[in-house]
């Protein structure tokens, strides 16, 4: 038997003790995980908002926040004003009004908070709201009843190209489905701008304006520029900004989860750090033994910092299918909408196995220093 | 034919316990190559105390002691004298409970160089040698007092050393079991052409031996 199986056969000597400490560990781990692949969901979500051709500014009227905008509050001539401003490339307004038609029970997240939200635009615009393709065909633009939906709300409602929905009492046709990689956006809906204005009593408003700026002008700058002109009333926000912001949101998760990293790694430590004194405690005859056989102090204390290693690595494994199963259940059973899906990155997974190798070592080192400074005589009369 | 002495010991002290315990009080002793020595004495006369120095398992305060040409008073690390030239087996079998009867022979053999199926073949020649071949793969827990007695000389013979050091091999054992192991020690003393050092409370085992030391206060009394 080599050195290194005789490292991995021992830890499971005492199997309840090996148990124990891996559920320990595994706990940590999976919590680790689990957090990870929810930050990694997000992160994903988050990146795809920044897409190549949609517009990099939000215009609000001023308080209004920034997705929750909705109703006909600002005057649909600005569209046309903010057009004009310098280093502008595009606008489009948008009217945002919920539909009211709740998804089926059980549904929860973003796209079904008692319905989803219908949003109004020019179907010329589609593209500054990262919209560039559609499986079926875009609605026209006037008076006819066309509506196209995001994945997530066809998903959720059991809707495909051809079906109906009501809206306000107006039946709307399906003609297509799209996937913006928006999860706000998958979770709503596209109609024409001045149907949807019509049906709600909305003429000539729109919630919010989403600019496309030159290519070569600045994002900021042009922002900077249309609040300066509308100091009163608009409020712009650049998607640089809005990512910035998430990205804190993001990072606030991540400091939270490298906290629970850290406590893990103390926990866990000391659990391992007393599950392998317990074992040095109880083999301190062996250790006398594998002494007398000519045993270097350098072996014994490889050897017990192996099994503490052996022992977390092993945790990891369960930790890692333990968080995935985890984070699996919680998204199949309480976050039906599918507005994002957890990711594993390989990020995670290297945390994971390093929190675990960190552990191992840190809760090791000091019983198997022990274990190598035993004298023989000693160990050897213990009972 | 004189041969040469594999153990010699002049004026060796060793105290327990801040002095107060004097466990080997001047010990002189030479010991040729190939020498069968018992040791007899009270219980707590020193008897395992100097097997341990010869063994390297501890270290004396005075006195010189060299055993197999190693001046053990000034060498270091000994973990490498002990693997190469010493044989322990104790009252107690001290195996490793849940290894199998085979990896506890292999466990001296870590320190060497050997490969692990070179570890398994002579380990299990060893096993053949005392006789329990055929329980390689059991937990020594499920093995006689006498079966795992075998199975620890099998241990301290499988780094072939020069000199086997026995601290009471038969003191746990029936007569009739501990007969069976003193026989096995003095075949392969005599096959092997090993120095054989072993303490033992029975005059007729003593006997055996081509010399008896006689322990007392942690000196050597007389010699026969
Ligand atoms: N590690 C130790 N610590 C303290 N006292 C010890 C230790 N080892 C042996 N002694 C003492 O040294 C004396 C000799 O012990 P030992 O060599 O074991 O005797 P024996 O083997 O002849 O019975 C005894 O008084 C014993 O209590
Ligand atoms: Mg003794």
């Amino acid at each position: 038997m080599s050195f290194f199986t005789l490292m991995i056969k021992n830890p499971f000597r005492n199997r309840t003790r090996a148990t124990l400490a891996i559920i320990g560990i595994a706990i940590g781990i999976a919590t680790i995980v689990a957090l990870g692949m929810v930050t990694g969901g997000l992160q994903s979500s988050t990146q795809s908002t920044l897409k190549a051709g949609s517009a990099e500014i939000t215009v609000t009227k001023i308080g209004s926040g920034n997705f929750g905008s909705s109703g006909g509050i600002l005057d649909e001539s600005l569209v046309t004003d903010l057009k004009n401003t310098n280093g502008v490339k595009d606008t489009a307004g948008i009217l945002r009004v919920n539909s009211n038609v709740s998804t089926p029970s059980g549904g929860s997240g973003f796209g079904s908070m008692g319905g989803f939200l219908v949003n109004g635009i020019d179907s010329s615009k589609l593209a500054l709201v990262g919209i560039d393709s559609v499986n079926g065909t875009i609605f026209t633009n006037g008076s006819s009843n066309e509506i196209i939906i995001g994945k997530t709300v066809a998903q959720n409602l059991n809707k495909t190209v051809g079906s109906t929905i009501d809206i306000y009492g107006t039946e709307f046709e399906v003609t297509g489905i799209f996937e913006s990689g928006n999860f706000i956006y998958d979770t709503g809906a596209f109609t024409s701008l001045s149907t949807l204005q019509n049906l709600t009593n909305n003429t000539g408003k729109v919630s919010y304006i989403q600019v496309k700026v030159n290519d070569n002008a600045n994002a900021s700058q042009v922002s900077k520029t249309i609040q300066d002109e509308h100091p009163n009333d608009l409020s712009a926000t650049t998607a640089v900004d809005l990512a910035n912001r998430i990205n804190q949101s993001l990072g606030m998760i991540d400091t939270a989860s490298w906290a629970i990293s850290l406590l893990a790694i103390v926990i866990g430590g000391v659990g391992v750090i007393n599950t392998m004194i317990m074992s040095v405690f109880e083999r301190t005859r062996e250790i006398g033994v594998l002494k007398a056989v000519g045993w270097k102090d350098r072996r014994i204390l490889g050897m017990i910092l192996g099994e503490s290693i052996i022992l977390t690595l092993v945790a990891a494994v369960v930790g890692i299918i333990l968080g995935i199963v985890a984070v699996e259940i919680i998204f199949k059973f309480f976050i039906t909408s599918q507005s994002f899906e957890a990711v594993l990155t390989m990020d995670t997974l290297l945390k994971a196995f390093g929190v675990a190798l960190l552990v191992g070592i840190v809760g090791g080192l000091y019983p198997a220093y022990r274990a190598s400074r035993l004298a023989p005589t000693e160990a050897l009369r213990y009972e | 034919m004189t041969k040469e002495n594999v153990i010699e010991i002049h004026n060796l002290r060793k105290t327990y316990d801040k002095g107060k315990i004097k466990a080997l009080n001047g010990i002189d002793l030479e010991i040729k190559k190939g020498e069968f020595i018992s040791i007899m004495g009270p219980s707590g006369s020193g008897k395992s105390t100097l097997l341990n120095m010869i063994g390297a398992l501890d270290r004396a305060e005075e006195g010189t002691i060299k055993v197999a040409g190693i001046n053990l008073m000034k060498t270091r690390d000994l973990s490498e004298f002990r693997s190469q030239e010493i044989g322990f087996v104790f009252q107690m079998h001290n195996l490793v409970p849940n290894l199998s009867v085979l990896e506890n022979v292999e466990i001296p053999m870590y320190e060497t160089r050997v490969k692990s199926e070179e570890m398994r073949r002579r380990a299990l020649e060893l096993l053949e040698a005392v006789g329990l071949k055929d329980k390689a793969d059991k937990n020594p827990t499920k093995l006689s007092g006498g079966e795992r007695q075998r199975v620890a000389i099998a241990r301290a013979l499988v780094n072939h050393p020069s000199i086997i050091l026995a601290d009471e091999p038969t003191g746990a054992l029936d007569s009739k079991t501990g007969d069976v192991i003193l026989n096995l020690l003095k075949s392969l003393h005599s096959k092997e052409q090993v120095t054989l050092v072993m303490v033992t409370h029975e005059p007729y085992v003593a006997e055996m031996a081509d010399r008896i030391l006689h322990v007392l206060d942690g000196k050597i009394n007389n010699s026969s």
